[in-house]
C-alpha cells in the first residue's frame, strides 16, 4: 500500500517533469541563437549588424564566436572534416575559400533554395567567381574585398625628386626609383623583397591557371611570371632596396612610424591600419596609387559560407543576405572596419568621393574601385597555403643565400609536385 | 554489531579493484589510441567527406614521409636542437649541483629555488615572454649582447649589430634552444644535487689526507659516483628533447619559421594532421619518430649506463 | 701545495659564488621583465631603452587582455580542471600505489611493467588518435578531456608506491583486517590519512603540469570560451597587432599562482620530482 508521502512524491515528480518540459519546449522557442564563427575585424562587422538583425528576428540570438585569423581557419576546417562543431555561418577569407569549396562541406548557395547566382550581377566580377568550386557550386557570398594599392610616402619620394608616374610605371622603373629614394633619403622602398615577388606573380595569370597551381593540376612554378618575380625580388634585395622586415612586425611598424619605408603595396585597407594604430602621426604624408606595370591584385578579403552541417541554414542564409546584399551593412562596415564592399551598388554611393584625411586628402576610394573593376578570379587550389609557404621558402633562400633563382623555382617545383599528386 | 555490509572484498581481490582505474585509463586512453593510430597510418582520409571514408594504402604513407624532404628537415631540426638545448644542460648542470652543494649553505634554497622556477612555469608564458626579449631591436638580449660588446677585453666575442633571432633560419635554432636551456638547467641541477647528497662525505675527507686536490676530487670521486644520475639525466634529456613541441611552436607562431628551421618533427606531425589535414600522413610520421626516439634511446642506453657496480 | 695553488682554493669559492649569483639572476630575469612589462603599454614595450622598473598601465593592460579574450573564463577553466584532475589523480594513485605496495597478486609482475611501460610511451604518438576518440565520444570542448585521461598517471602511482612501502608497516594493515575493517575501509581510512604528506607532493605537482598543460588543450579544446589558460593566451598571438602589453599582463596573472605555490612549498616539491630519480 502507497503512503500518503509516496503518493505526493509521485504527483509531485510528474508535475515537475511536465513543468520542465514545458519550460524547455518555450525556452528552446524563445532562445533560438544562431552562430557565426568569424576572425577579427569581421567579428566586429558582425557584433554591429546583431542591432540590424534584432529588428527582424527579435528573439533569435546572435553568437559571434571569433578566434584568431590562423587558429580560427584551422578550426573550420578541423570542424567540416568531423562534421561537429560547425557554426550555423561561417566566415572564411579569400585564401581559405578555394580549399573549403573542395572539401565538399559547404552548401551551394548557387542554386535554391538560396539562388544567389541570380544575383550575380550584383557583386564584384572576380570575388563572385573566387568562391564558385570547379563544378560550378558557389560556395559562398563574397562580403569584402582588398582592392591591391601601392602606398607611398609622397614627402620622401619629393626629397628624392621621385614622381609617382616615375614609381608606377613599370617595375622596372619601380625598383629604379627605390635606388632614387634610397640615395637621396636612405628610406627602403619596400619592407621585404618579398613583397614584389608577391604582386608579381599575381600579375599575368592565363584563364585556366591557379596562382600556383592550374586546373589540370601542372604546378607553375617555373613560368615566366614567377621568373620575374623572384629576379625583381632579387635586383631588390642586391641594391639594398629592402629593409628585410616581416610585415606586421614591430619593425614593420616603426619602419612606419619613422619614415624608413617609403611604399607599401598592400590592401586598400591598409591605410585604415595605418591611420589607426600603425603610424597615426603620419597622417596627410602618404598617398595611394594603383599598382606598377598596371597590376591588379587582392589582398585578402571575406566570404559568408554555410556548412552543410549547420543547424540553422535557412537563418543563416537571412543572416547572410543582411551583410552581403544590403547596401546600408555594406556601407557601414566599409565606414567602421575599411571592409571595401564587394557589392557593386554600394560603389555608386557618395562615401567614394570624399577625400581621405590621412591620404592628405586624396579621393583613394575611386582609385580602388576601379582597381576592384580590373582584378582578374584567380582560380584557386586546396594546395594554395603550402605552395605558398614553398614558394617562400625558396626565395628566402634566394635572397639570404645567393641561390640561383632557377634551380630554387625546380626545387620548389618538385617539392609540390610530390603533394599535389597525393 | 551493526548490519553487516552487503558486499565485501577478500584481500585476494582488493589489489584489482584499486588498480581498476588505471586499467581502464590505460585501455582506454593509453593502448587503444595507439591501435588506432598504427592502423591510421596504413589508411589515407579526405577528411571533409567523413570518417567512413577511409581508404588502405598500405605503406603509401610512409614512402611519403620517408621520401619528404620536410621530414628530414624537421628530423635534423629536431636531433640538433636536443642536442645544443641537452648538452649545454648537463655540462653546466653538474659544476652548478656541485658548488651548491659545496659552497652555498644559508642561501641554498634560494639559489636552488631560482633555477628550478623556469621549470615550473607555463611554456607558453615563458615562450612569449622570449619572443620580447628576442626583439630585433628592442629585445632585451640584443642590448645585452650590444652592451657587453663594449667591455675592453671579452667585448670581441660578442656581436655588435642586432641579431634578427626569430626571422632568420640560422637564428632560429640557437633562439629556440636558448629556452629550452633555459628552461630545465635547473631541473637537472636538482637531480645531480640530490645524488651528490647520496655521497658519503668520508671518501672526500679520506681523499683529501691522501693530498687531492679539489680538482682530482671532483673529477676521479664525484664524477663518477655521479654516473646512475647522468645516465637518467641524459635519457630523460633525449627522450625530451626529440618530443620539442611546446617552445618552438610558439616562439615561431606554429609554422617553424623560415625555411622551416624551427619546425620539429612533432611539430611537422602536429601541421601534417591539423593544418595540412592529412592524417594518415601525420600518424605515420608519429610512429616513424618514435622509431628515431627508440634508436636514440637505445643508443643512449649504450653510451652511459653504468655497468656493474660503480667504481 | 704551491702558493699559488693555495690562493686558487680560496678564490674557487668566491668565483663559484659570483658565477652561481649571477646565474640565478639571468634564470630570474625572464619573469622579473614579465611582470614589468605587464605594466607597461606595447609602445613601451618595444622602445630604446626597454623599461627597467614597472609602470603605471597594468590596469590598462588587463581591460585590453580581457576585452581581447575571456580571460576570467579560461582563468576559471585552468582552475576547475587543475582542481578536478589533482583529486582525480589523488585517488586513482593512491589507490594503485596502494596496491603495488601492500599485496602480493597473481599479475602483479605483468601490470607493474604495464605502468612503467606508459612512461615510456612519447606523448606525441597519441595527439592524433586521442583527438579522433574525442571527438568520436564527443568529449572536445568537454574539461573531462583533459582531467580523465591522465589520472592514474605512473609517476603518481610510482611515487604512492614508494611513500607506501617505506613508511607505512604491513602490520597495521593486518591488524585493521583482523579487526574486522573491510579493504576499502582499510584504504580510505587507514592508509589515506597517513599518506598526507606524498599527496601534498603528488596534488602540487599534479596541479602544476595541469596548469601549464597546453599540447593537451590545443587538441581538445576548440571553442575560445573553452580555453584554458596557456591556449587563451596564445590566442592572442597573431601576425596582425599582437596587444603585447595585454599579453604580458596576462602570463604574469597566470604565472603568479605557480610562484605562489612554488614560494611556500619548493622543498617538498624538489623532493617530490626528484623523488625516483634516486634510486
Amino acid at each position: 500500500m502507497r503512503s500518503a508521502t509516496q503518493k505526493f512524491k509521485t504527483a509531485a515528480r510528474s508535475w515537475a517533469g511536465l513543468l520542465l518540459a514545458g519550460g524547455c519546449i518555450t525556452f528552446a522557442q524563445a532562445q533560438q541563437s544562431i552562430t557565426v564563427a568569424a576572425y577579427p575585424a569581421v567579428d566586429e562587422i558582425a557584433k554591429a549588424a546583431v542591432a540590424q538583425w534584432k529588428k527582424k528576428y527579435p528573439t533569435v540570438e546572435v553568437k559571434v564566436v571569433s578566434r584568431a585569423f590562423a587558429d580560427h581557419h584551422t578550426a573550420m576546417t578541423t570542424a567540416l572534416s568531423t562534421s561537429s562543431n560547425l557554426p550555423d555561418v561561417m566566415v572564411v577569407e579569400f585564401g581559405y575559400v578555394a580549399r573549403f569549396a573542395e572539401g565538399g562541406g559547404l552548401e551551394d548557395l548557387g542554386i535554391a533554395p538560396y539562388g544567389i547566382k541570380a544575383q550575380q550581377a550584383r557583386f564584384v566580377p572576380f570575388a563572385f567567381r573566387q568562391a564558385t568550386a570547379a563544378s560550378g557550386a558557389v560556395v559562398a557570398v563574397p562580403a569584402d574585398i582588398g582592392p591591391g594599392t601601392l602606398l607611398y610616402r609622397t614627402d620622401i619620394l619629393k626629397k628624392a625628386g621621385v614622381s609617382e608616374a616615375e614609381l608606377a610605371q613599370s617595375w622596372d622603373a619601380y625598383v629604379a626609383a627605390g635606388v632614387k629614394i634610397k640615395a637621396a633619403t636612405g628610406a627602403y622602398l619596400v619592407a621585404h623583397a618579398r613583397d614584389v615577388k608577391d604582386i608579381v606573380i599575381r600579375s599575368d595569370i592565363k584563364p585556366g591557371e591557379g596562382l600556383y597551381i592550374d586546373a589540370k593540376g601542372r604546378v607553375l612554378v617555373d613560368s615566366p611570371r614567377f621568373v620575374r618575380a623572384f629576379e625583381l625580388a632579387k635586383k631588390v634585395r642586391d641594391g639594398k632596396l629592402d629593409g628585410k622586415i616581416n610585415a606586421w612586425s614591430n619593425e614593420w611598424s616603426e619602419g612606419f612610424k619613422r619614415g624608413t619605408i617609403a611604399t607599401q603595396m598592400s590592401g586598400a585597407w591598409l591605410a585604415g591600419h595605418l591611420n589607426n594604430w600603425l603610424a597615426p602621426d603620419t597622417k596627410g604624408l602618404w598617398r595611394a596609387s594603383q599598382l606598377p606595370e598596371k597590376a591588379w591584385g587582392s589582398w585578402g578579403g571575406s566570404f559568408y559560407a554555410i556548412p552543410k552541417g549547420a543547424k540553422n541554414k535557412a537563418l543563416a542564409w537571412d543572416f547572410i543576405q543582411m551583410m552581403t546584399l544590403d547596401p546600408q551593412m555594406q556601407l557601414s562596415a566599409f565606414k567602421s572596419q575599411d571592409a571595401f564592399p564587394a557589392l557593386v551598388d554600394v560603389h555608386n554611393d557618395a562615401f567614394f568621393d570624399q577625400p581621405i584625411e590621412f591620404l592628405g586628402g586624396q579621393k583613394a576610394r575611386l582609385l580602388w574601385r576601379e582597381a576592384s573593376r580590373k582584378i582578374n578570379a584567380v582560380d584557386v587550389h586546396k594546395l594554395d597555403p603550402i605552395a605558398e609557404e614553398i614558394i617562400n621558402t625558396e626565395m628566402d633562400k634566394v635572397l639570404d643565400q645567393g641561390k640561383d633563382v632557377r634551380t630554387a623555382l625546380a626545387d620548389a617545383k618538385a617539392l609540390l609536385e610530390r603533394r599535389v599528386k597525393r | 554489531m551493526s548490519s553487516r555490509p552487503v558486499f565485501r572484498l577478500s584481500p585476494t581481490s582488493v589489489p584489482y579493484v584499486l588498480l581498476s582505474p588505471f586499467v581502464l585509463l590505460f585501455l582506454v586512453f593509453g593502448v587503444f589510441p595507439l591501435c588506432f593510430s598504427f592502423y591510421l597510418a596504413f589508411q589515407t582520409w579526405e577528411p571533409t567527406a567523413g570518417l567512413a571514408s577511409m581508404k588502405f594504402v598500405g605503406l603509401d604513407n610512409f614512402a611519403f614521409a620517408i621520401t619528404d624532404e620536410w621530414f628530414w628537415k624537421s628530423l635534423k631540426n629536431t636531433a640538433w636542437l636536443a642536442l645544443a638545448s641537452g648538452v649545454p644542460q648537463h655540462l653546466i648542470a653538474i659544476p652548478l649541483a656541485y658548488f651548491i652543494h659545496t659552497s652555498f649553505k644559508r642561501t641554498r634554497n634560494a639559489v636552488i629555488g631560482a633555477y628550478f622556477l623556469p621549470y615550473i612555469t607555463s611554456t607558453v608564458a615563458i615562450a612569449m615572454m622570449f619572443s620580447t626579449l628576442f626583439s630585433t631591436d628592442y629585445g632585451l638580449i640584443n642590448l645585452s649582447l650590444r652592451s657587453l660588446s663594449n667591455l675592453p677585453v671579452l667585448g670581441g666575442l660578442f656581436p655588435v649589430d642586432p641579431i634578427d633571432w626569430l626571422n632568420r633560419a640560422e637564428n632560429v635554432k640557437p633562439a629556440v634552444a636558448l629556452v629550452v636551456f633555459w628552461r630545465y638547467v635547473g631541473f637537472n641541477t636538482v637531480l645531480y644535487l640530490a645524488a651528490l647528497q647520496t655521497i658519503p662525505k668520508d671518501i672526500y675527507e679520506a681523499a683529501t689526507m691522501d693530498g687531492a686536490g679539489r680538482w682530482q676530487q671532483f673529477w676521479f670521486i664525484t664524477l663518477p659516483s655521479l654516473k646512475p644520475m647522468i645516465y637518467f639525466g641524459v635519457t630523460l634529456s633525449v627522450v625530451g628533447g626529440l618530443q620539442l613541441f611546446e617552445e618552438p611552436f610558439i616562439l615561431t607562431g606554429g609554422r617553424g619559421g623560415t625555411d622551416q628551421a624551427g619546425m620539429t618533427t612533432a611539430m611537422y606531425m602536429y601541421r601534417t594532421a591539423f593544418e595540412f589535414n592529412d592524417f594518415g600522413a601525420a600518424s605515420a610520421l608519429s610512429w616513424l619518430l618514435f622509431v628515431f626516439v627508440a634508436l636514440l634511446t637505445w643508443l643512449t642506453n649504450r653510451a652511459f649506463k653504468p655497468r656493474g657496480p660503480s667504481a | 701545495m704551491s702558493a699559488l695553488a693555495r690562493q686558487g682554493d680560496r678564490l674557487a669559492p668566491l668565483a663559484a659564488y659570483v658565477l652561481v649569483a649571477v646565474g640565478g639572476l639571468i634564470m630570474l630575469a625572464p619573469f622579473y621583465f614579465m611582470f614589468v612589462f605587464a605594466s607597461h603599454s606595447r609602445t613601451e614595450i618595444f622602445s630604446l631603452p626597454p623599461p627597467l622598473f614597472f609602470g603605471d598601465d597594468f590596469l590598462l593592460n588587463v581591460k585590453l587582455l580581457t576585452a581581447r579574450i575571456p580571460f576570467w573564463r579560461s582563468l576559471g577553466w585552468s582552475l576547475y580542471v587543475a582542481l578536478a584532475s589533482t583529486a582525480l589523480t589523488l585517488l586513482f594513485c593512491s589507490m594503485g600505489g596502494y596496491a603495488f605496495a601492500m599485496f602480493e597478486f597473481r599479475f602483479k609482475q605483468v601490470l607493474f611493467l604495464l605502468v612503467m611501460g606508459t612512461m615510456l610511451i612519447p606523448s606525441f604518438l597519441g595527439m592524433i588518435p586521442t583527438f579522433m576518440i574525442m571527438d568520436a565520444i564527443g568529449w572536445i570542448d568537454q574539461p573531462r578531456a583533459l582531467y580523465i585521461p591522465g589520472a592514474a598517471s605512473a609517476f603518481g602511482i610510482f611515487l604512492m608506491r614508494q611513500f607506501i612501502s617505506s613508511s607505512i608497516p604491513k602490520d597495521l594493515v593486518e591488524a585493521a583486517r583482523m579487526d574486522g575493517c573491510s579493504e576499502l575501509g582499510i584504504y580510505w581510512r587507514i592508509v589515506l590519512p597517513l599518506l598526507k604528506p606524498a599527496l601534498g607532493t603528488l596534488g602540487l605537482i599534479t596541479f602544476i603540469a595541469s596548469w601549464n598543460n597546453f599540447i593537451g588543450p590545443l587538441i581538445v579544446m576548440r571553442s575560445p570560451d573553452m580555453y584554458t589558460l596557456p591556449l587563451a593566451l596564445r590566442s592572442m598571438q597573431s601576425p596582425v597587432n599582437t596587444e603585447w602589453g595585454a599579453v604580458m599582463a596576462g602570463s604574469a596573472i597566470a604565472t603568479l599562482p605557480l610562484l605562489v605555490l612554488f614560494a611556500i612549498s619548493s622543498r617538498r616539491l624538489i623532493d617530490g620530482l626528484t623523488a625516483g630519480a634516486v634510486k
